[in-house]
C-alpha cells in the first residue's frame, strides 16, 4: 500500500478500541497529534488509528534536574535518549483493511506487542478517508477520552492537505458538513468542534 | 505485633534525653580537633616526625598522613575543562540463594560516558562450577568482589576507547577493592587483577577516583589524635582515642566553608593497603559539594598518580563539583547515579531471570525445581494484624 513507509514506533499495549505505541525521541519529529497511522499485522490485514495523545513521563530525577540552575546539553540529551523512554503515542482505532477492503468499523483483532506502527502516506490517508461516508468519525464522537474538537481540527487539517494533493479539494467541506450532521443533537459539543475547526480557517 | 513498641518507646525517649549531652561532647572534641588541625596545618615536617615516631612498632596504625599541602588548606573549584570526558561504572548482583528454585548468581555492570551520553551494560551469569570455591558455594562477599573487579575492568575498556581531553573514571565508594573479612585465595587473585587494572588506568593517564557519599571515616581525626598526644604518650597512638566519636566530615565542614572547596590531599597509612605502593598508593581529599551555607562533604579516594598531577587533580575536582551540582539540592555526581540506574538489578528482574532459568531447565528435562520449605513458608501471605 505504501511507497515509503515511515516507521514511528512499536506497539506497547492495545485493545480493539485503540493502542499505545512507544517511540524514541529521535522519531518524535514525524508523528503529529491527529495523524492517521497504521499497524500492519499480517499480509492483507492492518489497523488504522488516529494519534490523540503523546505522553512523556517524568520521574524523580527529571523533577530534580528541572530545578537545577543550568542543565548542560549532554544531560538533556541523556535524559531524552536513555531515560524516560519510550515516548508514548495514544492511538484511537478508527478502522482496518482486510484483504484489500477498507472498513470503518473497529478491527476484529488489535495489533500485538512490538508490532511496528507506520505513519500513513497522503495516498493511504486518501484511500482510508475516501472510503464510505466518513463512518470512522463516529469513533471520535463516541470516545469521551479524546479532545474531540482539537483532534477533529488537527485531523481535518492534515487530511484536507492530503486530499487536496489527491485532487479532492472539497473533502474538508464535506467532512465538516458530515460532522455537523453527526453532532446536530449535541449543540454544546458541536459548537466546541466548530470553534476548533474555525481555527483552521484563521491559520490558513 | 512485629515490635514491642511499649519497651521501645522508653528506650527512644532515653535516647532523645541523652542527645544534648552527646552533642555537647562532640562539639567540645570538634573544637579541640580543629585547634590541633590549625596548629599543625603548615608544619608538615613536625607532623611527619610525630607520625614517624608513632609508627615505630605500630604497623597496624591506620590514619591519614600529610602529602604536600597544608592540613587545613582549602582549594576552590577550578574551572571545568570543556573537553573532559567522564566515565562511571557501577555494579549490582544477585547473590546465590540455596532456598531458591535454582542456584545461580549474577553480576551486572552498568557504565555511562559523558558528554557522549552513552550507556553500556554487561551481565554475567554465574552457575555450575563457577558457583563453588574451596568446596563450598561462593559467599555474598566473593560476588561483591567479582562485581567490583568487573566495574573497574569496564572502566579500563571504556577509557581505552575514549579520545579527547582528560578522562575521569569514577566508581561509587572507596577505591580500595571490597575486602572479604578473611583474606583468601579468591581475594588475593582478585587483588592481583585489580592492581593490574589500576596500572592500566595509570598508563591511560586517567583521573581515577572513588566517590564516597556521606563518609564516616576518621583517618584525619586519628592523625590529629596522634598529634595531640603528649610526647611521652606517643606509644599510645591508635589506642588513645581522645576525639572519638568525631569523624573527618564533621571536622572539614568547618574548613571547607565555600561550595566547591576541596581539602588538602592526604595519604593513607594502613596495613590493609600495603599492596598499594608507588603510583598506586591511595590518597584522599574531602570535597564540599553543598550549596550556599549548607556544607555537604564527600570523600574522594585517588591513587598517587592523580594526587601528584595538578592537571588530573584539578580536572577531577571540577568534574565532581559540576556533576554534583546537577542534582541541585541533593548533590551527588549525576554520572554515578546514571551508572547505578543502568546497573541496578531489581527484585522484579531477579524473579524474571529465575523464571527464565527454570523454564530452560524444564526444557532440558529438569522438573524438580522447588523453593525450600522455609522459603515456601515465608512466601505465604503473612498474618495481617493491623487491619
Amino acid at each position: 500500500m505504501s511507497v515509503e513507509a515511515i516507521e514511528i514506533g512499536r506497539l506497547l499495549r492495545g485493545s480493539t478500541r485503540g493502542f499505545v505505541a512507544g517511540c524514541r525521541v529521535s522519531q518524535l519529529d514525524v508523528p503529529a497529534f491527529g495523524s492517521l497511522v497504521r499497524a500492519p499485522l499480517q499480509a492483507g490485514y492492518q489497523v488504522f488509528g488516529l494519534i490523540y495523545d503523546m505522553r512523556i513521563d517524568d520521574d524523580g530525577m527529571v523533577r530534580q534536574l528541572a530545578v537545577t540552575d543550568e542543565v548542560p546539553d549532554y544531560v538533556v540529551h541523556d535524559n531524552r535518549l536513555n531515560r524516560n523512554v519510550p515516548v508514548e503515542l495514544s492511538v484511537l482505532a478508527v478502522g482496518y483493511e482486510l484483504g484489500g477492503k477498507i472498513s470503518h468499523m473497529l478491527p476484529p483483532r488489535p495489533p500485538l506487542c512490538l508490532d511496528l506502527i507506520y505513519l500513513c502516506s497522503p495516498q493511504e490517508i486518501c484511500a482510508f478517508t475516501n472510503h464510505g461516508r466518513f463512518g470512522y468519525l463516529r469513533h471520535l464522537l463516541q470516545n469521551k477520552d479524546v479532545p474531540l474538537g482539537e483532534l477533529a481540527a488537527a485531523h481535518f487539517q492534515q487530511t484536507g492537505a492530503a486530499q487536496a494533493s489527491c485532487g479532492k479539494a472539497d473533502w474538508l467541506t464535506r467532512a465538516t458538513a458530515e460532522l455537523i450532521v453527526l453532532l446536530r443533537d449535541d449543540y454544546p459539543t458541536l459548537m466546541g468542534v466548530l470553534g476548533a475547526l474555525s481555527e483552521l480557517n484563521t491559520e490558513a | 505485633m512485629p515490635v514491642n513498641f511499649q519497651t521501645l518507646k522508653g528506650q527512644i525517649e532515653e535516647m532523645g534525653r541523652q542527645q544534648p549531652a552527646v552533642q555537647k561532647d562532640l562539639q567540645d572534641k570538634l573544637q579541640r580537633a580543629l585547634q590541633v588541625l590549625r596548629a599543625y596545618s603548615e608544619d608538615l615536617p613536625a607532623v611527619e616526625t610525630r607520625l614517624g615516631v608513632a609508627l615505630v612498632g605500630h604497623d597496624e596504625l591506620r590514619c591519614a598522613a600529610p602529602a604536600s599541602e597544608a592540613l587545613a588548606a582549602r582549594f576552590p573549584a577550578p574551572p571545568l575543562p570543556p573537553e573532559a570526558v567522564v566515565l562511571a561504572a557501577d555494579g549490582s548482583q544477585i547473590n546465590p540463594n540455596r532456598h531458591a528454585r535454582v542456584e545461580f548468581s549474577l553480576v551486572n555492570v552498568g557504565a555511562v560516558c559523558f558528554p557522549q551520553a552513552k550507556e553500556t551494560i554487561k551481565t554475567r551469569l554465574i552457575y555450575h562450577d563457577d558457583l563453588y570455591i574451596n568446596g563450598g558455594m561462593i559467599s555474598e562477599e566473593v560476588v561483591a568482589l567479582r562485581r567490583d573487579l568487573e566495574e573497574r575492568r569496564r572502566l579500563v575498556e571504556l577509557a581505552r576507547d575514549t579520545q579527547g581531553g582528560v578522562v575521569v573514571t569514577l566508581t561509587d565508594g572507596q577505591l580500595e577493592l571490597y575486602r572479604t573479612p578473611q583474606r583468601n585465595a579468591e581475594f588475593d587473585h582478585a587483588l592481583k587483577d585489580y592492581m593490574e587494572v589500576l596500572r592500566q588506568l595509570r598508563t591511560l593517564s586517567t583521573a581515577a577516583a572513588g566517590y564516597v557519599d556521606r563518609p564516616r571515616s576518621d583517618l584525619v581525626v586519628r592523625l590529629l589524635e596522634i598529634l595531640s598526644l603528649p610526647s611521652h604518650e606517643v606509644d599510645q597512638a591508635g589506642r588513645a582515642r581522645p576525639f572519638m566519636p568525631l569523624y573527618d566530615r564533621l571536622l572539614f565542614e568547618h574548613v571547607l566553608t565555600e561550595p566547591g572547596d576541596r581539602s588538602a590531599v592526604f595519604a593513607i597509612h594502613s596495613e590493609s593497603l600495603k599492596e598499594f605502593t608507588g603510583d598506586l598508593a591511595l590518597h584522599f581529599f574531602y570535597l564540599n559539594v553543598g550549596q550556599g551555607q549548607q556544607p555537604y562533604l564527600a570523600r574522594v579516594e585517588i591513587p598517587a598518580w592523580v594526587a601528584e598531577s595538578r592537571l588530573l587533580l584539578n580536572t577531577l575536582h571540577a568534574v565532581l563539583y559540576s556533576q554534583s551540582r546537577l542534582m541541585s539540592s541533593r548533590p551527588y555526581p549525576y554520572v554515578l547515579h546514571r551508572a547505578h540506574e543502568v546497573a541496578v538489578v531489581t527484585q522484579k528482574d531477579q524473579m524474571e531471570i529465575e523464571d527464565l532459568i527454570v523454564a530452560e531447565m524444564m526444557r532440558n528435562g529438569i522438573w524438580d525445581l522447588r523453593t525450600s520449605n522455609k522459603q515456601s513458608a515465608k512466601d505465604l501471605p503473612g498474618r495481617n494484624m493491623r487491619k
